[in-house]
């Protein structure tokens, strides 16, 4: 008999969406974004131990509206990800399965991580 | 670069594994490791940013320059760069890069972008701590 592939589970496409789900979609989409963040924070770093004009270039790109624009979705992705971490972490402790917990946590996740990226901005950068 | 790429030849065989058992145990735990390493380094991450945005480099000099702030600082960064290696790596690429050869491409790439990132973003914040 010829070996054939086995078959696969279908796939995002014919699932209702749950809130588990999407936060768990989220987690990984700002995973990537915050992946790609990086290089903007080690920019940073780099011209600051290069030199004074070097900082500047990167301090006037970086205030502009689309650097902060950039800066805030930064902001909500590196809490929601950590959020997203916490979480795992407690499922991965054993607690947190019953329906209803899962998506409390997924939800509360959600919700701690706008606070708190409206708590940062809030305070230090609107007030 | 030594993971195994998973072909359909792969997975129709019943006697192989699925790559490598001890790597992916080992990602799996660094992974979570990392993870609570990381979480330490957001909070540093964001007093640096908020205490150092648009300062000039005699500010940034001034707290990052410091050791107790910088040291720590780069070693937590550098834990990110792992970090940051696997979960593209399992979470993204494996998933879902499924032609051979692009996949062992974005999988080296991925190495490459986090070796860079890790190596430039360790020897700026030491250049500041030691040499100001």
């Amino acid at each position: 008999m010829s070996a054939r592939p086995r078959p696969l589970s279908p796939h995002l496409t014919i699932y209702r969406f749950t809130i588990t789900m999407t936060m768990s979609i989220i987690h990984r989409i700002t995973g990537g974004a915050l992946y790609v963040g990086t290089l903007f924070l080690v920019i940073w770093l780099a011209a600051a131990a290069w030199s004074q004009q070097a900082l500047d270039v990167v301090n006037l790109v970086y205030g502009s509206w689309l650097g902060a624009l950039v800066l805030f979705g930064y902001t909500w992705a590196l809490f929601h990800h950590l959020m997203g971490g916490l979480r795992h972490f407690v499922w991965d402790l054993g607690y947190g399965f019953e329906p209803g917990q899962r998506e409390a946590l997924a939800w509360a996740g959600l919700v701690v991580s706008i606070v708190l990226t409206l708590l940062v901005w809030t305070i230090f950068v609107w007030m | 670069m030594r993971e195994t790429v998973i072909t359909k030849g792969v997975i129709s065989d019943p006697k192989s594994k699925y790559g490598n058992a001890k790597r992916s145990t080992r990602d799996f735990l660094l992974q979570r490791l990392s993870g609570a390493s990381n979480i330490l380094f957001t909070i540093f991450l964001v007093f640096i940013v908020v205490r150092l945005a648009g300062a000039d480099r005699a500010e940034v000099v001034a707290l990052l320059g410091n050791p107790l702030v910088g040291i720590p600082f780069a070693v937590l960064f550098a834990i990110v760069c792992f970090h940051m290696r696997i979960g593209m790596g399992d979470g993204i690429i494996e998933d879902y890069i499924h032609d051979q050869r692009t996949h062992r491409l974005t999988l080296s790439l991925n190495t490459f972008f986090v070796l860079a990132i890790g190596i430039v973003g360790v020897a700026s914040i030491l250049k500041i701590v030691f040499w100001g």
